[in-house]
């Protein structure tokens, strides 16, 4: 029997199947192999958070958990609850996807449509810059340029209030905006891909029934590459949910109802700043606050993008 | 009374360092339909996007030259290009429905110019797709996505979402293409019924069809017009020994 060289040569169509299977069985073998890594992954560190973040769930119980604001794990009597930390994420990542997006998708159109190719030579490695600084450096960027414009604020704003808690401008609304610069280039980069690859037809059928530039952009281009911009987004409010080094620079770390001027926690800074000197129970509901997290970005994944990208086909 | 819709005084068009129309002219009359014809990269698709200033968007594209349409020089400054437009349509070589519901599809030229009322839209809706012979295939599911009709449909759509917008031209990349014989046959049935209303032009590779729906044809070959005349003289009578070639089917 021949191998593939030979018949190719000889120009027969006979050859040693025996070996050829091997060849092929082995590449999808192998194929699998990875595929089957990943998977593996995602299912370890899913079933690591179940196993660790439960038992505290059994001890202090479902509804302290997750209906009563008091978070005092080193008290005397600890209390547990949780409900402002999870409302602050929330909030947190909402205010910032609000701000944060808009931008993000206008900057794309931008990239994408307006701006010259020097304008976009230019602006392009700056966004990549943006995208490969650490988070931290967001912080401390956060820190001195941000939070004393935020004091100033507060101190205007709440001038004769009684019972404001000044935070020196370590606040939600400090962390919500370091939060939206951050996921920016996420946003940016995805959606301007998905610009870039809608097809010409998709335009020209709309400048070609009298629309204008920007109609034909807003109603055409972006419905068109709506799938890519969902991605971006979704990975945006992944990315805004799990920060935690830059915020717990900024948002000042009390664990208080989200209000814009409020000193706050996440359910990322509470485990940050908290697991150094936690034990027993209250370690335990640091695994906890991390499965909340954990199950909150696997909502955003699987849910956000089904609501988002529903409505693309049809009406 | 057949009236010149569109005159064209010597149009050039130069691309880089590329003459790819030279000195092109030629009168097209109203209601009737003219088809441009040649082999592949003679130009007559170029020349088209011309008429309602297509190639405006292509980068190193420079025009001169004078295209009159209705007597106002469409390349002049004062021209607004969507008020062009919406007076000369253009059907494309691949359908090209936009990825939402066939009303909306037919619904979007209108929207564009500032049409809002659900009442108006209805109606502009429905004679457009029965101007496009379409109406009776999708009238029960309007709602739908337009990207789940065949080909064929697909360009008939597209063709009602030009008149939509009531144009007065219709401009014709190669539309049928794409398409397969009978979507094709259905397509000329309904080219040869728009001239009632509307000037159409054509541009097509398939000589037959241009034989069959046209009335004036052009023979471009090279960026230069080498032939016009009514269809019936060009496809019997042929006076240029490269047009006769070519519609014989010697080359291109």
């Amino acid at each position: 029997m021949k191998s593939q060289a030979e018949a190719f040569l000889t120009n027969s169509i006979y050859i040693n199947r025996k070996r050829k299977a091997v060849v092929e069985r082995a590449a999808q073998t192998i194929f699998s192999f990875c595929a089957l890594f990943s998977i593996l992954a995602v299912a370890s560190i899913a079933l690591y958070m179940v196993l660790n973040g439960t038992p505290a769930i059994f001890q202090v119980g479902l509804k302290e958990i997750f209906f009563t604001t008091a978070w005092e794990p080193t008290a005397a009597e600890p209390k547990y609850g949780i409900l402002y930390v999870i409302l602050t994420s929330i909030v947190g990542t909402a205010l910032a996807v609000l701000i944060g997006v808009p931008i993000g998708i206008l900057t794309a159109v931008f990239l994408a449509e307006v701006a010259g190719k020097k304008t976009a030579a230019v602006v392009k490695p700056a966004l990549e810059l943006l995208a490969g600084i650490p988070s931290v450096i967001y912080g401390l960027l956060g820190l001195r340029l941000l939070m004393p414009i935020m004091y100033k604020l507060e101190l205007a704003l709440f001038r004769d209030s009684e019972t404001h808690r000044f935070t020196g401008g370590a606040n939600l609304l400090s962390a919500t905006l370091v939060l939206a610069v951050m996921i920016l280039p996420t946003v940016i980069n995805i959606s301007e891909v998905s610009i870039r690859a809608v097809p010409l037809s998709m335009k020209e059928a709309s400048l070609a029934l009298g629309g204008s530039r920007i109609q034909t952009i807003f109603r055409s281009v972006l419905l068109t590459a709506k799938p890519g911009i969902v991605t971006g987004v979704v990975l945006g409010v992944g990315r805004a949910m799990g920060e935690a080094m830059a915020i717990t620079l900024v948002s000042g770390g009390s664990v208080n109802m989200p209000m814009p001027f409020c000193s706050v926690r996440f359910l990322t800074t509470a485990i940050v700043s908290e697991m150094g000197y936690s034990s027993g129970v209250h370690r335990q509901m640091l695994f906890t606050i991390g499965l909340v997290l954990f199950i909150f970005i696997m909502f955003i994944n699987l849910i956000l993008t089904k609501i988002l990208k529903g409505g693309t086909k049809g009406a | 009374m057949e009236t010149d819709k569109i005159l064209v005084q010597s149009l050039n068009l130069r691309y880089g360092t590329k003459h790819a129309l030279k000195h092109v002219s030629m009168k097209i009359s109203g209601r009737s339909v003219t088809a441009f014809i040649g082999p592949s990269g003679c130009g007559k698709s170029t020349f088209l996007r011309c008429l309602n200033r297509m190639n405006d968007h292509i980068e190193g594209v420079r025009i001169d030259g004078k295209v009159l349409l209705d007597g106002e020089d469409i390349y002049d400054r004062r021209v607004d290009t969507t008020l062009l437009r919406k007076k000369v349509g253009m059907v494309f070589q691949q359908p090209n429905p936009f990825p939402m519901s066939i009303y909306d599809n037919i619904a979007y030229g209108p929207r564009l110019h500032g049409i809002k009322s659900k009442q108006e839209l209805d109606g502009i809706v429905e004679e457009a797709l029965k101007g496009a012979a379409i109406h009776e295939e999708v009238k029960d599911r309007l709602k739908k996505s337009a990207l789940d009709l065949s080909g064929g449909q697909q360009q008939r759509l597209c063709i009602a979402r030009a008149l939509a917008v009531h144009p007065e031209v219709l401009l014709m990349d190669e539309p049928t293409s794409a398409l397969d014989p009978v979507s094709t046959m259905k397509v000329e049935e309904l080219v040869k019924g728009l001239k009632e209303k509307y000037t159409v032009i054509i541009v097509t590779h398939n000589m037959q069809q241009a034989a069959r729906v046209s009335d004036h044809t052009a023979f471009f070959l090279e960026g230069e017009v080498v032939e016009f005349g009514p269809a019936g003289s060009i496809f019997s009578r042929p006076k240029d020994r490269r047009t006769e070639d070519y519609i014989m089917g010697r080359f291109g």
